[in-house]
């Protein structure tokens, strides 16, 4: 039973890891509005230095987030969630840049998604013999290995 | 707008070799932590990678937002040959045909 209650936990922490890399996809493809947007404006002007400043700070927090939640999480679905910065990728074209979403970009991103999934997923197929499903074990699992002797021990 | 592509895969290029150049730097020992940072591996790492920052953005000016994150999965294409070139590790097949459909994906994308 604490078993069972310990793979819930471990789920609903994998869910929450999976959000905030969710969140963090959609602020790292902003970096790209702010790259384009510095790309349109005078080189060294105060909206060029802004935006290019903006694009460096995404990608400072993006390396730090993207760090933590491997702990969490394997870098096979790290990766292959990333290819949803594709879709935002559209998106933001449409709202910020006024970029048209045709038939054709989108079968293509579509294309190129399923070519990045099949791509890591073939990473996966190779370390899983070796390593496992590849993750670092979290608080919530080391916290969880000392508690359940004790239990065991009362049991008996 | 061909021109602006090629320089966005350039530096697609260079970001993946900076990133060759960190894998081939975290697997050797240091003597100190800070040792771990501050060698010449990894600061030329970072040195290509702060250069392709401008050099995408250079190439911004032309092509439009949503072909960026299309041109970045060439990443998977050059770390996979740089990967196989320097490190020695093999591309199975199943890896070759995921790069073979983003490629696909890439060409249908910029008909």
């Amino acid at each position: 039973m604490n078993k069972s209650r310990d793979k819930k936990n471990k789920n609903k922490r994998k869910m929450t890891d999976l959000l905030i890399l969710h969140i963090m996809f959609m602020v790292f493809s902003l970096g790209g509005v702010a790259s384009k947007t510095a790309a349109g404006s005078e080189f060294l002007s105060f909206k060029f230095i802004l935006f290019y400043g903006i694009v460096l700070f995404i990608l400072f927090v993006y390396a730090i987030v993207w760090q933590q939640m491997l702990k969490g999480l394997p870098l096979v679905t790290a990766y292959a969630n990333k290819a949803v910065t594709v879709a935002w990728g559209l998106i933001w074209g449409y709202i910020f840049f006024g970029e048209g979403i045709t038939a054709k970009k989108i079968i293509g991103a579509a294309i190129v998604i399923t070519g990045v999934i099949v791509v890591v997923s073939a990473d996966d197929d190779k370390s899983r013999d070796s390593s496992g499903d590849g993750k670092v074990p979290d608080a919530a699992e080391i916290i969880g290995s000392d508690v359940t002797p004790q239990k065991e021990e009362t049991d008996a | 707008m061909l021109k602006y592509m090629l320089i966005y895969i350039v530096s697609v290029f260079i970001a993946s070799v900076s990133q060759i150049i960190l894998k081939t730097s975290s697997g050797k020992a240091y003597d100190s932590f800070i040792k771990e940072y501050l060698n010449p591996r990894v600061i030329i790492a970072y040195g290509l990678f702060f250069l392709t920052t401008f050099i995408s953005l250079y190439a911004y000016k032309v092509i439009p937002l949503s072909m960026g994150p299309i041109l970045e999965s060439t990443g998977y294409i050059w770390v996979a040959v740089l990967s196989f070139i320097i490190l020695g590790e093999k591309i199975s097949p199943r890896k070759l045909m995921g790069l073979l459909i983003i490629i696909a994906g890439i060409v249908v994308y910029s008909i």
